[in-house]
């Protein structure tokens, strides 16, 4: 009865905590990169929500020009380029697996550099980047080398969960300056295709509806596929939302298994005990006392196994969180220590009312048993 | 203080196959008698015992336990009246393995109302002592003798003070020595305190230890 309690709470806590922690994830994800709209080549959403998700490096081009029409259009607050690179994968001249390069424009920024400022106090120079969480200097150098040229790593971003936690952010002038030295120093040229840039970034003048910015956007620059803040990773979300309803359903057969599960087992180990129980009602006690105490016996097994089962659930996504992120093409997140604990509990409850609901009937007709024939072999 | 009005019970295997163990019995056992009941196995003793007890729904006929029908009551009466008037002894090893000696005589008093169960403790302690067994308040049932078991069987069943000792055959799983033991305590449990006992047995030897006798064979009292 334990071990289905603690399925029952131990796959409840799992769904909890990996589908909350996608959400979190996208939602830190999209707080990060702060625009309300991000302007992408037509045909590259997916790639460029892959990339920004899930680290996988991306590299994708639209005219440069692109960005003083989107600058241009009323409403528009404020518009700023990206360029997306990437380092060379197990070569000699890169001292990082292959990462995902996001160069960003100092003049114009308003992500980075707020976080910057705030952070470090200034902007990045020539030569200088900062780091997801992961993204870390190999040990025993000093710097990072990317085609052979050495950035100086400054600060890492808080964790958001996602393939961002992965990349590194450098300036244009930084990545022009690998780009124009790559030649000499690596053993593939790091190219930047002349007056290119990979998206823009676009902020809302306040009280301006994004969908008819995006709309403007499709109307005057050709080419391009604007995604608006809400619809961020919409493809993951739908993909998720697919995903939840067959865990749902998986949820509700172990549910409904468990019960059955349950039920029988209780069913016999209380008939094992029916000449005790028989005993007890000879001594006074009423048929709700009896009620009472098999339900009470089912509650703490239920209340053990489950917690026995988060417990271990807890710890297995805490360790293998990467390795299940990278699995299941997911980005995650672990949620903060009062949600986990409102989960925990969520999970808990749950193996309660399922342990409690299924050893109910066994119990009610063992305490409403005569106790002669409870005592009868 | 007892009556049992044309009581039958009747046990249905199937639909078409009935098992009649009580037939219409008509009995009265009155307060301080020391009755035994005595017959062979199937006869329908314990089935008889457990309708006076109230463990048992009669299939006809009326048990008044002073004047009282005990199926006229609820669950609660019916449990409360269980716990302050009667004890039982039963003839399976009945108690619980996971409390001591003196946990088990205790386990009455949970039920009981509170001034009983704060007598409880010397109550039961002097019960054990009365049965011989104070040197084993902290022992565990595997670590008593059957015979010793017994002991502790019946000093629960009188910790309550009950007016009526209800007994199951209980010394039929214990030796020649053991049982004249257990039933000398039942005589001076008997002469001390003038309880009401009903006990069953099937060994006709033990009726020279109550006051009265049946014998019962076919669901029916034969004398």
């Amino acid at each position: 009865m334990a071990i289905c309690a603690f399925l029952v709470a131990g796959f409840a806590i799992a769904i909890m905590l990996i589908l909350r922690g996608t959400e979190n994830s996208l939602r830190l994800a999209n707080d990060r990169l702060g625009a309300d709209i991000i302007v992408v080549p037509e045909g590259t959403t997916t790639k460029v929500e892959t990339a920004l998700l899930m680290g996988n490096p991306t590299e994708v081009w639209m005219p440069e020009s692109n960005l003083a029409k989107i600058a241009a259009i009323p409403g528009v607050a404020a518009a700023t380029p990206q360029l997306y690179l990437s380092t060379l994968n197990n070569a000699s001249c890169c001292s990082v697996a292959s990462m995902f390069l996001v160069a960003y424009d100092p003049e114009t920024d308003f992500a980075i550099e707020p976080w910057l400022e705030s952070t470090i106090g200034r902007g990045l120079s020539l030569g200088e980047a900062v780091g997801g969480t992961y993204v870390f200097v190999p040990e025993g150098e000093q710097n990072i080398k990317i085609y052979g040229y050495f950035v100086t790593l400054k600060a890492n971003i808080e964790p958001t969960g996602t393939g961002l936690d992965q990349s590194m952010f450098l300036t244009f002038e930084t990545a022009k300056d690998i780009a124009r030295l790559s030649p000499e120093l690596a053993l593939q040229p790091l190219i930047i295709p002349e007056d290119s840039i990979s998206s823009v970034l676009v902020r809302l003048a306040p009280g301006v509806d994004p969908m008819s910015i995006s709309a403007e956007i499709i109307r005057q620059v050709p080419g391009v596929t604007p995604i608006t803040s809400p619809n961020m990773f919409q493809a993951y979300r739908q993909q998720m939302n697919g995903l939840l309803a067959s865990i749902l359903l998986v949820l509700g057969i172990t549910l409904v298994l468990s019960g059955l599960m349950i039920g029988l087992v209780f069913s016999m180990a209380a008939n094992e005990r029916r000449r005790e129980l028989g005993v007890l009602r000879a001594m006074g006690a009423t048929r709700n006392f009896v009620l009472r105490s098999l339900l009470l016996e089912a509650s703490i097994l239920a209340l053990e196994g489950g917690l026995a089962g988060i417990t271990f659930t807890v710890l297995v996504i805490f360790l293998f969180r990467n390795l299940i992120m990278r699995s299941f093409g997911f980005p995650f997140l672990l949620p903060d220590p009062g949600l986990l604990l409102i989960e925990i509990s969520v999970g808990l409850l749950l193996a309660l009312v399922c342990v409690t609901l299924a050893a109910m009937i066994p119990a009610y007709r063992i305490s409403h048993m005569e106790p002669a024939l409870a005592m009868r072999e | 203080m007892i009556q049992l009005d044309k009581v039958s019970k009747t046990y249905w295997m199937s639909k078409e196959n009935a098992i009649h163990a009580v037939l219409e019995t008509t009995l009265e056992i009155n307060r301080g008698e020391f009755l035994i009941i005595t017959g062979r196995s199937g006869s329908g003793k314990t089935t008889l015992l457990n309708l006076i007890a109230g463990l048992t729904r009669p299939s006809s006929g009326r048990v008044l336990l002073e004047g009282q029908n005990m199926w006229s009551l609820t669950d609660l009466q019916q449990s409360q009246l269980r716990n302050r008037k009667i004890g039982f002894i039963f003839q399976f090893p009945s108690l619980l393995p996971s409390l001591t000696a003196l946990e088990n005589v205790l386990l009455p008093t949970i039920f009981s109302i509170d001034h009983v169960k704060e007598a409880g403790n010397p109550r039961a302690r002097e019960l054990m002592e009365k049965v011989g067994l104070i040197d084993k308040l902290n022992a565990y049932p595997r670590q008593l003798s059957a015979g010793q078991q017994q002991r502790v069987v019946v000093a629960r069943a009188l910790l309550n003070q009950p007016e009526l000792l209800l007994a199951d055959e209980p010394t039929s799983d214990l030796d020649e020595q053991t049982e004249t033991e257990i039933m000398e305590m039942f005589r001076q449990v008997h002469l001390d305190s003038g309880i009401t006992i009903v006990l069953v047995t099937h060994s006709t030897q033990l009726v020279s230890y109550g006051t009265r006798s049946i014998h019962m064979a076919g669901g029916l009292i034969e004398n």
